[in-house]
């Protein structure tokens, strides 16, 4: 147990030098990357002088060729970017490990909490952060959980009933679900249930949104039950889209591993000494199988903070994926940056507790 | 129940057929065994790999995987019950109780994810009604202790894979006879062993037995030394059947059937000339699915006659007490195989 809990400190202690490496990696990108906020700034002057230039109906279109920024602004800009600093000094003012001249002179970056503001909305990047993680992280969560719910009873009755009807029908199913992209799910679910296409009757779900508009108004008046029903309404169909991909994989992943486990020597054992098919099947057999899924869990936490950005953008969800997704288009840099906080934190400790969870499942792995 | 001499018949398996279906086809891998196991014997079967040794002994524990396989046709006699018409919560009962098996695997015929101490307590519990967790420790511990492996209590804790091999298969034993079960079936206990730890364990198995309740054994081996060792009398199976049937003096001393024959002049001994190769059977064991219609062992026989191609000869008792299904082999007259016979070993 020693050797296990000095594996997890170093396990622990590599986190803040992976974090660094990748988050470095990734500033040097997008300080490189053409289309910064100078380009951006320069951009937008154009497009507002060519539509005055519209507006006066003369001939300006010679002139916005020429049209420039002042050389004064676009210093004051680079040193509000820090574009007018090295690369590695940006990063570590950026991380909080390097004076600010802005701010005074003052350690603030990651390390301080201080995670910048947003270029496009003037918020604090926390705040937008904050405002959409919660979502992402509900949908994500119960997403993950159906597909266990789902997947795991489905892939044992698959195992137990090898080629029969059930087996063959639910594979058809399965690999049906496997093949149609999720987000043209959603689209397709929404066509048909939250469309009146196949009748009024068939028209259930809400077309999108995370909640109707008058929820906080119904949360207030104390219509919990109205609120809950409408949060149900509202999470189905991006739900089912979202597990619609991991659902072949799992279940057939539980129907293997259950098969392979039921034809093992231990198993041929365990009914040698009399215990029933129930104990045989869903103590020792089914114990040995969840191993593999349980390996999956650390790539799943990571997925289920990330979101899905076609499932976010066909359902009107305002989560992690088109945040990240909308930033990368605007180049806000200080929010690219601080969504690969939220999502390089989550997966290295993610890794850790899969780890973890393994070792506690599995009494053969030890790590050294 | 018991036969002329008196002895009382624990086990008898009466024209057993296990018949397992492969692509369209039916492998016979038992065919018509008949024998039977006194109370406190120790009964060998030997045989080559696929013989129908292993399946025969899954048969009596009705282990026999369905689909594919499924025992066709036969009785198998448990003290007077056939196990094969009882109901599966009665022969639950009986199964890991009074019919216990051990098998070849010890590394992987235990459960990699529980522990040591949790499938022993499991095996005793299920057939001990209303014994508490604790009660189960010690009789475990105990058992643990009786085959010899130190600080048991401690020990239960480990899980197999902390376990040798020699250490897992003393677990199997204690497991297996934890209960005091009447028969214990041994299907090659010591086959995925070491050379070293073979002997150890096959006398541990022996003499534990001796102190929880003298069970019947029957022993599955292809290896005749450990016949020789342990058994009283053994049957010889090839091609799904039993060639022969004699005590182990008998059997050693004056073989009968021309297979047992060619087996004991491919072991090599001490006190028959040296510098020699060893006699082989030449040929190998033909597909179960296309066995030869007369005598199985026809193919291979140096002593073939046009008969034992046409026609299977019976299991027959040729001498009191000895049985051997071969068309030249009666109580008088005897083929014998000398060791030049085979065509090789000069």
């Amino acid at each position: 147990m020693h050797g296990m809990t000095s594996y997890f400190i170093r396990r622990l202690l590599l986190v803040p030098v992976t974090f660094i490496c990748i988050t470095l990696l990734v500033y040097t990108v997008i300080r490189l990357a053409p289309g910064g906020p100078i380009e951006q700034a320069k951009q937008q002057m154009r497009a507002a002088a060519a539509s005055e230039g519209g507006a006066g109906g003369s001939s300006a279109m010679g002139d916005t060729g020429t049209l420039e920024l002042p050389q004064e602004a676009i210093d004051q800009l680079k040193a509000y970017y820090k574009l007018d600093k090295p690369i590695v000094v940006g990063y570590l003012i950026w991380l909080g490990a390097w004076p600010d001249e802005a701010k005074g002179g003052k350690f603030s970056g990651i390390i301080q909490l201080d995670f910048g503001k947003s270029y496009r909305y003037s918020d604090s990047v926390l705040t937008t952060i904050a405002s959409k993680f919660p979502i992402s992280i509900y949908f994500g969560l119960i997403g993950y959980f159906a597909t266990w719910l789902v997947c795991v009873p489905l892939g044992i009755q698959k195992a137990l009933r090898h080629r029969s009807m059930f087996d063959t029908g639910t594979s058809l199913v399965v690999f049906i679900g496997y093949s149609i992209p999720d987000f043209v799910a959603a689209l397709l679910l929404m066509l048909l249930f939250a469309t009146p296409m196949l009748g009024p009757q068939f028209e259930l779900f809400p077309l999108g949104g995370f909640r109707s508009e008058n929820w906080d108004d119904m949360w207030a008046k104390g219509e919990t039950w109205w609120c809950i029903r409408d949060q149900i309404h509202h999470t189905f169909i991006p739900v089912v889209a979202y597990i619609m991909g991991g659902f072949a994989t799992m279940t057939i992943l539980m129907k293997n591993s259950l098969l392979d486990n039921l034809g093992a020597d231990y198993v041929r054992t365990a009914f040698a000494k009399g215990l029933g098919e129930r104990r045989v099947v869903f103590i020792h057999a089914l114990r040995n199988s969840m191993i593999p899924l349980c390996v999956g869990i650390g790539h799943a936490i990571g997925l289920i903070f990330a979101g899905s950005f076609l499932i976010e953008k066909t359902c009107n969800i305002q989560g992690m994926g088109l945040l990240g997704f909308n930033s990368l288009i605007g180049r806000d840099y200080p929010v690219i940056m601080g969504v690969l906080v939220f999502g390089v934190l989550i997966r290295l400790f993610g890794n850790i507790f899969s780890d973890m969870i393994l070792a506690v499942v599995d009494p053969r792995v030890r790590f050294r | 129940m018991s036969d002329a001499a008196g002895r009382k018949k624990l086990l008898e398996v009466k024209n057993l057929k296990t018949y397992f279906d492969v692509e369209e086809q039916t492998a016979k891998a038992v065919d018509g065994v008949s024998f039977h196991i006194y109370a406190n014997e120790v009964f060998g079967i030997v045989g080559e790999s696929g013989s129908g040794k292993s399946v025969t002994s899954l048969s009596v524990m009705r282990l026999i995987p369905n689909p594919p396989g499924r025992i066709e046709d036969g009785e198998i006699l448990f003290e007077g019950k056939d196990l094969l018409k009882l109901p599966y919560a009665e022969m639950r009962k009986i199964r890991g109780n009074e019919i216990s098996m051990i098998f070849q695997e010890p590394m992987t015929a235990l459960n990699p994810v529980f522990t040591i101490g949790f499938q022993l307590r499991e095996a005793i519990r299920q057939h001990t009604p209303g014994m508490s967790k604790a009660q189960a420790n010690v009789r475990a511990a105990e058992m643990l202790s009786l085959v010899g492996i130190p600080d048991a209590e401690r020990r239960l804790k480990n899980y197999p894979h902390e376990f040798s091999g020699g250490m897992r298969q003393r677990a199997m034993i204690a497991m297996a006879l934890a209960l005091e079960p009447k028969l214990l079936i041994a299907d090659e206990p010591t086959t995925a062993l070491d050379v070293t730890i073979q002997a150890q364990i096959l006398e541990l198995m022996m003499s534990v037995r001796e102190k929880t309740g003298d069970a019947s054994i029957l022993l599955i081996t292809h290896d005749l030394a450990v016949v020789a060792e342990t058994c009283e009398r053994v049957a010889v199976m090839y091609g799904g059947k039993i060639q022969e049937i004699a005590s182990v003096e008998d059997l050693f001393r004056e073989p009968l059937h021309p297979y047992t024959q060619g087996l004991l002049l491919s072991l090599p001994r001490p006190d028959r000339e040296k510098r020699r190769r060893l006699d082989t059977i030449p040929g190998i064991v033909p597909s179960i699915l296309d066995m030869p219609s007369g005598c199985k062992f026809a193919t291979r026989c140096p002593l073939e006659e046009l008969q034992c191609e046409e026609k299977e000869p019976e299991l027959r008792e040729v001498l009191p007490g000895r049985f051997c299904r071969c068309h030249l082999v009666d109580g008088v007259a005897r083929a014998t195989v000398g060791s030049g016979a085979w065509g090789n070993g000069r």
